[in-house]
């Protein structure tokens, strides 16, 4: 089934085309690798699904409903959730309450409805978050006993790990991960993939973009290839390794003096 | 004892002791200080609701204050609306401030907001100086009524000209707000302001309507900011357009730094200190005939910034830590 859909997807910063004419379809449950050079556009496309800036043209379907003009915190609600590629997380609360930020049912209360809760609720009866679900996530992505802890305290590795649970106590069905092996060593590499593949294994929809081949490799069951903002090429892991495109992409010039 | 009770006895000794003060001390000029200070809690804390919680330099909070004083002082004296009306009025007007000083936060962030909010006081302060019909420009407006009494059956009548009744008053005032205080920022409406302060972008991509969020903080500080500014007219029963000046917003802002930022005892222990210490400089002042006020605010800032971040409340619990780690 399909989930989402771009059609001729296109921005431009000044006179920049970062990501240009951009199709292709996410189906329901899959792991979709996004890859390409530096420069080539992938955070830009990525930020454009979850609505950090409007595409300059083209639009993007998701499970029916136009997003491209929503703003970031409409594109969440409607359940799609990500990661930053430099982390993102609140620095000064501690590791739980970056959750339960998160885990606020902002679908059934906006801010006022909230000063509401807060003035008139006695003692936080019926507050719209799960402090067990987001045990329950801190648990999964092997933070609980960081809980208590200020989020900048954290290691690198772990703070990429919060992220994702903070992504998934808004209950995506679509996950947009920006780099989340970036500056881990092997161990923690491992762990990271373990962790994405159960997270789909909950059929949550993932595009991921990523360096570390072994990772790409290893999780997607798809891969689209982004070039100069342009997509390239489209397929499966072996067919993409194999694509002339692609590795004309990546070694420039090399492939052809090799020859 | 359960930590729960423990604390409920704590609030209650603290509250018999607030309530006993003026009748143990009972001069007259320590009562109109205690007043002050209250009314400086109730800036200091909705100051902090703003700038401490959700991250927005407001530098414009003493427009507020001053909107609540004119609002209230002006029902009062040309439409003679009873100041028990003109205490919301006084609210409510500084709110709808608050909102409309609430959209240009929408885009700008850091210093441009601090500066567009201070553009937005001092217009308001000429407004104050220069529309002399309404306000009666800088000689202010005087001969603003007290709250009028209350009366209990025909033979108990509580007075408001005397500092010990205002005390009492005040000391509803700022216990309701601070009770709202602490409900808003420890609810999953504070925490999606202290969101929005850690990461705008981040926030955001959690479901957080950034905008939605930073004008409910911006009209609900500045309503009891106004609530303020409308007791005060009452209470000193004259204003005048120093009450918007930005020495006042920054007194505020001493008070909040010095106390911690973004906690809810901090602004509490800041206007209170600073309160007294202002008024034991003030027989320096007039030894040396200088604004020393301002300049030791100044240095109590800079150090504050420089040494203790998290202001006392923050040294307080770092201490508590390690004597606890000590242990």
């Amino acid at each position: 089934m399909r989930l989402l859909r771009t059609t001729n997807l296109t921005r431009y910063f000044g006179g920049l085309c970062a990501v240009n004419d951009v199709n292709f379809e996410l189906a329901s449950g899959e792991i979709v690798g996004l890859i390409g050079p530096n420069g080539a556009g992938k955070t830009t496309l990525i930020n454009l699904l979850s609505g950090v800036f409007p595409p300059s043209s083209g639009s993007i379907i998701f499970r029916d409903h136009e997003i491209s003009r929503l703003k970031a915190h409409q594109i969440n609600s409607l359940g799609i959730a990500r990661t930053f590629q430099v982390v993102r997380v609140f620095k000064k609360l501690t590791v739980l309450d970056n959750v339960l930020a998160a885990a606020v049912d902002r679908r059934r209360l906006g801010p006022w409805g909230l000063v509401a809760r807060a003035i008139l609720g006695h003692g936080g009866a019926g507050e719209t978050w799960d402090h067990d679900e987001a045990d329950r996530l801190l648990e999964f992505v092997g933070l609980a006993s960081y809980r208590g802890e200020l989020a900048e305290n954290l290691p690198y590795a772990l703070s990429k790990r919060l992220e994702i649970a903070r992504a998934l106590a808004t209950k995506p069905t679509l996950l947009l991960l920006d780099e989340p092996s970036s500056g881990l060593n092997p161990s923690e590499l491992n762990g990271q993939i373990e962790i994405i593949r159960r997270i789909n294994g909950q059929g949550v929809t993932i595009l991921i973009i990523e360096h570390v081949m072994k990772v790409i490799m290893n999780i997607s069951q798809r891969i689209i290839v982004l070039h100069y903002g342009e997509k390239i090429a489209e397929g499966s892991p072996k067919e993409i390794y194999q694509d002339p495109q692609v590795v004309e992409a990546y070694l420039g010039g090399e492939a052809h003096a090799e020859h | 004892m359960s930590p729960r009770s423990y604390t409920r006895l704590k609030w209650a000794l603290g509250a018999a002791a607030l309530i006993a003060l003026p009748l143990v001390v009972r001069d007259r000029y320590f009562l109109h200080l205690l007043v002050t200070a209250g009314i400086f809690v109730l800036l200091a804390s909705s100051w902090n609701l703003l700038a401490g919680y959700a991250g927005q330099l407001n530098l414009g909070h003493a427009a507020f204050y001053g909107i609540g004083a004119y609002t209230s002082a002006i029902l009062a004296t040309k439409l003679g609306i009873t100041p028990w009306l003109g205490l919301f009025a006084g609210g409510i007007v500084a709110a709808l401030f608050g909102l409309m000083l609430g959209v240009p936060s929408l885009r700008l962030s850091g210093p441009y907001l601090a500066i567009t909010t201070i553009g937005f006081s001092e217009i308001l302060r000429l407004v104050a100086m220069n529309w002399v019909e309404l306000t009666r420009g800088s000689l202010g407006l005087y001969g603003i009524p007290s709250f009028t009494p209350i009366r209990l059956g025909s033979w108990l009548q509580i007075e408001f000209r005397a500092e010990i009744s205002s005390y009492y008053l005040l000391l509803v005032l700022v216990c309701m707000s601070l009770a709202i205080f602490q409900r808003l920022a420890t609810s999953e409406f504070g925490l999606s302001l202290q969101s929005i302060r850690e990461d705008e972008t981040g926030a955001a991509s959690i479901g957080v309507n950034i905008s939605g969020y930073k004008l409910a903080v911006f009209t609900i500080s500045a309503f009891f900011a106004g609530l303020a500014g409308a007791f005060f007219a009452h209470y000193q029963r004259l204003v005048s357009p120093d009450t918007l000046s930005l020495g006042e917003t920054f007194t505020i802002l001493t008070m909040t730094m010095l106390g911690g930022l973004g906690t809810l005892v901090g602004p509490v222990v800041g206007a209170v200190l600073l309160t007294f210490l202002s008024e034991g400089l003030r027989f320096v002042e007039d030894m040396v005939r200088l604004d020393v006020r301002m300049i030791i605010y100044g240095v109590l800032l800079i150090v504050t910034i420089l040494f203790m971040r998290g202001g006392i409340v923050g040294l307080w619990n770092s201490l508590r830590t390690e004597s606890r780690a000590e242990n």
